[in-house]
């Protein structure tokens, strides 16, 4: 009755498409001169862009570890035979210190806070100059770089011994190190959201900021590697045995955070549009006049509504090339969502899109791939020693 | 037991087992079947080979329709109906109506779920199958596996049915048949108790409306002062023999401050005896203009020629330039004041006693001012 | 400890136990007689539920004047016991719906034990804010939008009503859920009780339930769209009560991590009050094997992290007061930790930041008096949450003048303790009347009950 070559692992690896080395290098290429441009033209917007690009790598990078971890803590099984998708996607992490630093070069043009005589002048400013001010925010910057980083080459380290060692025990510390790392990433992915992000309108506050980010942070990074999935099994580069059940919760989990992140937003836009007090509105009416209306309908369906409908059914979640397809919409719906929270600082008047963002989103994009396709080449696609891989495998519904 | 067959059942141990049988019956190509087991096992969707499920869709339109139903009512009451600017906000505030819409949508969407699935996909309830109250019965809802080839299957043969059973090592193969009445059952929604049942309902339902409606919305179970111990007017009091709370005054009793008219109906002598006390000068006769065109020139017009503001919707006053009052005594129209005149009625709340004789002085005035005296001149 | 083996599944109900011996376990409660410490409990639940009914009667009688709200604490007791019993009933959602959607499948031997506590807690928080509204006898007329002379209707941009939609549809939902669960064991005890009464009433409640596949398809799916439904369900009622305080501009309330907040803090003290009432559950039915350590040890893995969450939401508030540079924001934290109320911030806070924290060592995790002690402690620390939020800032509002301290009266003290009163008093009647544990949910996850995949 039941085939005995069932209970082995088949994995044999394999490289990667060339299609897709080919396309990362391309994005990365083309958008690397356009940036480079964009830096001879205009520095200002440019850094404005830039602060995108960092959020979006992080978003990606920071939010594939916080899926190896939770997968790590929750003891979840059906994620195992992916769990090394994540950790190689983690691994753009090391890149984001080193797109910190053209924005780190120009930071008087970013953050108006910077500047010391308007902060003299202005009570709310210098009250808030004991944190907003650039000793301690080069600190802080540098500690959540360390803190990733750390984490980072701790986790993967661990699950890469596995694969050769099988050694169960390095599961378990791995579950100690995730358990560790959850609090100080909840602290870092707040903080880091609020220096780069929403101190750019130094007088604007919003305690749910932190959240927020978390929210497009983890749906970015999930959409990642359930693109990533999809695709390289279907180009039958992963290990046999996976099936629908897979997929689904992939889809499954993808439409909570459709959801999740749309209860977010929601609940932070509504609270200040129904208490409606000045020293907070001003950061939607930004947002609500002129070109940025469009822009911010235009999101709304993009980030939120498209998605809903077109997860919402059960075949849905489960047909690989509608998820391909809405993977990738998610992506450019979380850079958008980057997009709507820097860009009206840098022109409130309306919506600024031309060569320079086209440059920065292929960048962005480019720089994912990249790292991912090289990282690849040295390191098996799924953790072959995990103990929990072919329960994963096996997982049905 | 009558003799008609329902059904034929296999009992089997293991859900491994039971899969296979599953399979092999649906593969054999019989289609009134079913599986019986305690609690869901996995693929066996698959190996019935059941086709997927089309309660998804109810729940999709009861959703919608919570939407539109939510916003709809939303939107008519507070931007239509009776609109109503609450906090600066639109009549219309989109993100305020939002928590509410998802919770109607909500509740229309598994409400109406779980309506459908037991009333209408699985005709629930029915204590009154075949298989209920058999041994088979109480195997499956405790720890067996059980599968069962209905007799109207199209390809049902009792032989063979048997020997299939057999051949996939069911450990009980027994036949069930109808009993009397399921035989006969039909699903009766006329059904005498049923109705019985939705009357009783209707008048509990109606009973208990009413009662709250009526009396419990209006008990009143703190008083602070809606209840003293004064005596209210019309109410009922002990303190008199007739029950009453307010006795008649005794027959002559004036009040205070009031002077009875002497004359009423007894306009003549009025004429003659009652004589103007107030010797006109300048204010008295400011404040006979004054009354006169407050409550007199309404009707009598302000010149007192009775061209009436309110013309056409009574009969028109007379004139009071007529021969007849420039000849009547001020007592006379005093009378009339006091006491009306055909159409028009006592005007003794309106004015005092002396702003009468005022008025009275000033209607001299106007007389005089068309009819002069030559001494006038 | 040895350590455990990851490659094997770990099992949700210990040692095998073969189906009927299940059903046997569960049903037992129901079959026997109460014994006498069943009527001990009882009547103890029944002693402070009969405090509770004086007290509402004498709101009833002489209005909640009886009750320590002043000017301008407007809100008191009645909100803070509302929001609490409301979040409480959140962690039975969260185990039924949400864990489900996860495949926990160590959700089975807990899922319907807390669904009950949900439908009861609901129970329990919808009776303040009803009392609140003053005349509770005309309460539906107030709430419900219907059609009527005055032609006026209900005011739906509320945050006041939007909790009468939330609640009533949660009620319903939990309640639809719960049922739904409860056909197949009624259907169950239907064929195994020899008792004539009882055959009729569980004939009537299983509605002639067969165990058919053809059903359990249709059943697993509805199972799967009402947890899907009950999800973001659960969230938006615990969001909704945070909306009535924080659509407001009052300092300390008007903050936007209020809704992800509220819900984090619900499902805390919702988790801790499940997992004390198991802890009796299991010891007094002998459902070891069902409900066992394994599963009390996830529990408070679960309250240590939501733990974190609203210890990460008090830190956010008050950073984001400093932060704002507004004024009123500011003093209104400071009040709140160094004020009048400064003991009820310090309960709050250690109570729900630094006590759960033990839950670090796995020592404490796996025994049963630790957790039970920790677990009574981030009850009492939750209820003190809404305590402080809804009282503190309420008394020092932005009108120095009109500041007042808020006392409560022995009313407000008689409405608590009977609302535990009555909680309990359900949840005991419960656990005689209806099987605590699903029969066929737990049948489907013991060892070998499902077949080994391969022949596909």
């Amino acid at each position: 009755m039941s085939s005995v070559t069932h209970n082995e692992i088949e994995y044999i690896k394999k490289d990667l498409p060339p299609f897709f080395s080919k396309l990362a290098y391309g994005l990365t290429a083309v958008g690397l001169i356009l940036v480079i441009f964009a830096y001879l033209t205009d520095p200002t917007r440019s850094a404005f862009n830039n602060i995108i690009l960092l959020m979006f790598v992080t978003s990606i990078g920071l939010g594939s570890l916080f899926l190896v971890t939770i997968e790590y803590i929750s003891g979840a099984v059906w994620s195992t035979p992916f769990r090394r998708i994540a950790e190689t996607l983690a691994s753009v992490l090391l890149i984001v210190p080193v797109l910190a630093i053209p924005i780190y070069l120009n930071l008087h043009e970013v953050y108006h806070w910077t500047h010391l005589n308007v902060v003299a002048n202005d009570e709310i400013l210098s009250h808030k100059s004991p944190y907003l001010n650039q000793s301690f925010f080069t600190i802080r910057i540098i500690g959540y770089f360390v803190i990733w980083i750390l984490f980072y080459f701790l986790i993967t380290r661990n699950s890469q011994k596995q694969d050769i060692s099988k050694d169960q025990s390095l599961t378990k510390k791995n579950i100690k190190l995730s358990a560790i790392f959850i609090p100080f990433f909840a602290i870092t992915v707040t903080f880091s959201a609020i220096d780069w992000m929403m101190s750019l309108e130094p007088h604007w506050f919003s305690t749910i900021y932190g959240v927020y980010y978390f929210a497009g942070t983890f749906l970015s990074s999930l959409a990642l590697v359930t693109f990533l999935v999809v695709y390289l099994h279907e180009n039958g580069m992963f290990v046999k045995g996976i099936v629908t059940d897979h997929y689904y919760s992939f889809g499954a989990l993808l439409y909570g955070f459709i959801n999740f992140w749309a209860y977010i937003a929601f609940s932070q836009f509504m609270l200040i549009w129904y208490a409606n007090l000045p020293e907070e509105t001003f950061w939607f009416i930004n947002r609500w006049e002129g070109s940025w209306l469009i822009f911010t309908i235009i999101f709304i369906f993009v980030h939120f509504i498209v998605p809903f409908f077109a997860l919402v059914s059960q075949p849905a979640k489960t047909n690989g090339k509608r998820l391909k397809f809405m993977t990738i919409w998610l992506l450019v719906a979380h850079f958008m969502d980057l997009y709507f929270l820097v860009i009206p600082t840098f022109s409130p008047n309306g919506v600024s899109l031309g060569w320079i963002e086209l440059g920065f989103f292929l960048l962005s994009f480019g720089i994912v791939f990249l790292v991912f396709s090289i990282k690849s080449k040295s390191i098996n696609l799924i953790p072959l020693g995990d103990p929990k891989l072919k329960r994963g495998i096996d997982f049905r519904l | 037991m009558s003799e008609k067959l329902y059904s034929y059942t296999a009992l089997f141990n293991s859900p491994n087992e039971i899969i296979h049988a599953a399979k092999v019956v649906a593969e054999k190509g019989y289609t009134k079947f079913d599986v019986n087991t305690p609690y869901p096992v996995h693929g066996m969707d698959d190996a019935m080979k059941l086709p997927p499920s089309k309660l998804g869709f109810v729940t999709l339109f009861a959703g919608l329709g919570g939407i539109v139903l939510a916003l709809l009512m939303m939107g008519w009451m507070m931007g239509i109906d009776y609109p109503v600017v609450i906090g600066g906000k639109p009549f219309f505030p989109l993100p305020a109506f939002i928590p509410i819409t998802f919770e109607i949508t909500v509740l229309l969407a598994t409400l109406t779920t779980v309506a459908a699935l037991l009333f209408i996909f699985f005709k629930l309830p029915n204590n009154k199958h075949p298989l209920h109250d058999t041994n088979y019965m109480k195997n499956v809802s405790s720890d067996k596996y059980g599968i069962y080839i209905e007799a109207v299957d199209p390809i049902f043969n009792e032989n063979e049915v048997k020997e299939l059973f057999k051949n996939l090592h069911a450990f009980v193969v027994e036949p069930i048949y109808f009993d009397k009445e399921e035989v006969n059952f039909k699903p009766a929604i006329a059904e005498p108790k049923l109705l019985a049942f939705l009357v009783g309902v209707a008048i509990f339902v109606s009973v208990s409306a009413y009662l709250h409606l009526n009396k419990l919305l209006y008990i009143v179970p703190f008083s602070w002062m809606d209840k003293q111990e004064k005596v209210i007017a019309q109410s009922t009091s002990d303190l008199f023999e007739n029950g009453s709370g307010m006795l008649k005054p005794v027959e002559g009793t004036v009040a205070r401050g009031f002077i009875p008219y002497a004359f009423k109906e007894k306009p003549e002598e009025a004429g003659k005896l009652l004589v103007n006390p107030i010797i006109p000068n300048k204010e008295n006769l400011a404040l006979g203009k004054n009354k006169f065109n407050i409550y007199c020139s309404p009707c009598h017009g302000y010149l007192a020629e009775g061209d009436s503001r309110l013309r056409g919707q009574f009969p028109n006053p007379p004139s009071l330039h007529s021969e007849k009052v420039r000849s009547w005594s001020d007592g006379r129209i005093y009378h009339v004041i006091v006491d009306g005149q055909n159409v028009m009625p006592s005007y003794i709340s309106q004015l005092s006693r002396e702003e009468r004789w005022a008025v009275i002085n000033y209607i001299r005035v106007l007389q005089r001012s068309l009819n002069a005296k030559e001494s006038d001149l | 400890m040895s350590s455990i083996d990851f490659t094997r599944e770990l099992s949700v109900v210990e040692g095998k136990p073969p189906l009927r011996v299940i059903d046997e376990i569960i049903s037992k409660p129901l079959d026997s007689k109460p014994d006498k410490k069943f009527y001990i409990a009882l009547s103890i639940t029944l002693t402070m539920l009969g405090i509770g009914v004086v007290g509402l009667g004498l709101t009833f009688f002489y209005g909640i004047g009886l009750w320590g709200n002043n000017n301008p604490v407007g809100w008191g007791f009645d909100i803070v016991n509302f929001v609490f019993w409301i979040g409480i009933g959140h962690a039975g959602t969260l185990i039924s719906a949400i864990l489900f959607l996860f495949r926990q499948k160590w959700r089975t031997g807990i899922a319907r034990f807390a669904e009950g506590m949900t439908i009861f807690a609901v129970m329990t928080a919808a009776i303040f804010p009803l009392f609140h509204t003053g005349r509770p006898w005309v309460a539906a007329v107030y709430l419900l939008p219907y059609p009527n002379q005055h032609s006026l209707w209900v005011n739906f941009t509320s945050p006041l009503l939007w909790d009468v939609f939330a609640v009533s549809t949660y009620f319903a939902v939990s309640f639809v859920f719960w049922y739904i669960g409860l056909i197949p064991d009624f259907a169950t005890l239907r064929d195994r009780t020899t008792n004539g009464i009882k055959k009729i009433i569980y004939s009537l409640t299983s509605l002639g339930w067969r165990h058919s596949n053809r059903h359990w398809q249709n059943y697993e799916l509805t199972y799967l769209i009402l947890a899907g439904f009950a999800t973001p369900l659960v969230l938006s009622v615990h969001t909704i009560v945070s909306f009535d305080f924080a659509v407001s501009i009052l300092p300390g309330w008007h903050t936007t991590i209020f809704p992800p907040y509220f819900v984090a803090g619900a499902v805390f003290s919702g988790f801790a009050m499940v997992q004390n009432v198991l802890i009796f559950i299991r010891k007094i039915f002998n459902y070891e094997h069902i409900i066992t350590l394994d599963t009390l040890e996830r529990m408070n893995k679960i309250i240590l992290l939501t733990g974190m969450m609203v210890g990460y939401a008090y830190s956010m508030e008050f950073f984001i007061a400093w932060y704002s540079g507004v004024q009123p924001e500011f003093f209104a934290f400071m009040n709140r930790a160094f004020g009048d109320y400064y003991w009820a911030y310090w309960i709050m806070f250690s109570c729900n930041v630094f006590i759960p924290q033990l839950f670090w060592f796995k020592k404490i995790r796996r025994s049963i008096p630790f957790m039970f002690v920790i677990a009574v402690l981030v009850n009492v620390g939750m209820w003190f949450e809404r305590f402080v939020i809804t009282v503190t800032s309420l008394s020092k509002d932005y009108l120095p003048s009109s500041w007042a301290y808020y006392k409560p009266t022995i009313t407000d003290a008689s409405l608590l303790i009977g609302s535990f009163g009555l909680f309990f008093t359900l949840v005991l009647l419960f656990t005689k009347s209806l099987p605590v544990v699903s029969i066929s949910e737990v049948k489907a996850v013991v060892d070998g009950s499902q077949p080994s995949h391969g022949d596909h």
